[in-house]
């Protein structure tokens, strides 16, 4: 990163093709479909890359583009809202159709359009610790949040995902 | 029996979350019922990584690169410059935040190079521009973008050392000679000036 910063551009697939998969799960349980997470995940390195010399800690350069992709995913489902989210989660369920049975791809296309129903907050604390396997503690740590404010939210989103999945089955 | 109301009772939430010590077994009976749809409904996330396309580096690599003649260097950030009272398309130049040393490369040298900060004062402006000697006197190399302060335009450069001239260009045909800096007349008649700026 410090070889980028100091004009040498090149250097900086280095750190595309370093982190381009580490939050590929995210984008896509965020945005309810793989093609959407990759073009924000490129949209995150476009600007990441814009704004490298705010980058603090060149050694944090992961955590900090984390939260540019974040950014980058709220602002795509801010402006997708009205948008019928139905095809995108068809579209990660038909991918993995292939190798899994039917139901439970069915059951697992139901709790992604559950999950969309979610607020950005709710559902990013929820990807966060039940998919990407992160505790609270980090995840507070990531987002500069409290722990206590991470459970108020992850608790609606159990109470929203009941009532979303009750009304779908 | 399930909890009443439409939400999970505490319990499973503490459940759910890992943090209920016991796990199932702590639950009063009553509640187990509800803790396994609560289970259920965590076993369905998917956990499956997407593949991201080998064209993404490519792509940002592309756009990367597009933007790398607009912006060499942001190595230095200029601390708040002095504003000029709002005079309708006043300019004024800030420069000179410190000499900036190229990392030598195996493709390029190390130059003496400077960044400057452009600053334009235009509240009227829809765009506004540097062209100068450093771009080939083209109005749409190096815009200038709108910062935080109302009607004030400004675009950072890094320049090789020694003498540059330039102007500023609003709404891509408002040629705007820089108040703050010499200026020297721009060589075609007609009483146009243009700033000199000296690294």
């Amino acid at each position: 990163m410090r070889a980028v910063l100091a004009g040498d551009v090149e250097r900086y697939a280095e750190l595309v093709r370093k982190y381009r998969d580490r939050y590929a799960r995210f984008a896509a349980r965020m945005l309810g479909s793989s093609d959407a997470a990759e073009d924000a995940i490129q949209d995150a390195f476009v600007r990441a890359y814009d704004q490298l010399a705010q980058c603090n800690e060149p050694d944090k350069f992961v955590g900090w583009f984390f939260l540019i992709l974040r950014n980058r995913c709220f602002a795509e489902r801010r402006k997708s809202k009205d948008r019928v989210s139905l095809d995108a989660a068809q579209a990660v369920e038909a991918v993995e159709r292939t190798d899994r049975d039917m139901e439970t791809a069915e059951r697992r296309r139901t709790l992604q359009l559950a999950l969309l129903e979610l607020t950005s907050e709710q559902r990013e604390v929820f990807v966060l610790k039940h998919i990407e396997g992160m505790s609270y503690g980090e995840i507070a740590e990531r987002l500069g949040t409290s722990v206590p404010s991470l459970k108020m939210r992850m608790h609606r989103a159990y109470d929203r995902l009941r009532e979303q999945l009750r009304d779908r089955t | 029996m399930r909890h009443e109301g439409r939400g999970f009772h505490p319990d499973v939430k503490r459940l759910l979350d890992g943090e209920l010590r016991g796990g199932l077994d702590a639950l009063a009976p009553a509640l187990r019922e509800d803790a396994q749809e609560a289970l259920r409904l965590l076993a369905e996330v998917d956990r499956t990584a997407p593949v991201v396309s080998d064209a993404l580096e490519a792509r940002v690599m592309a756009a990367v690169r597009a933007k790398r003649g607009r912006r060499r260097e942001m190595v230095v950030r200029l601390r708040p410059w002095m504003l000029v009272p709002a005079l309708a398309a006043a300019a004024m130049l800030v420069l000179l935040v410190g000499r900036v040393l190229q990392a030598p490369t195996a493709q390029a040298p190390a130059v003496a190079s400077l960044t400057v900060r452009f600053v334009l004062v235009a509240p009227d402006a829809q765009r506004v521009s540097v062209a100068g000697t450093f771009n080939q006197w083209d109005p749409s190399a190096t815009p200038l973008v709108r910062t935080a302060e109302a009607g004030v335009w400004a675009a950072t450069l890094t320049l090789p050392a020694g003498e540059h001239q330039y102007a500023f260009v609003v709404d891509g045909d408002q040629w705007v000679a820089d108040p703050a800096a010499p200026a020297v007349p721009d060589g075609f008649g007609g009483g146009r000036r243009n700033s000199v700026l000296t690294l």
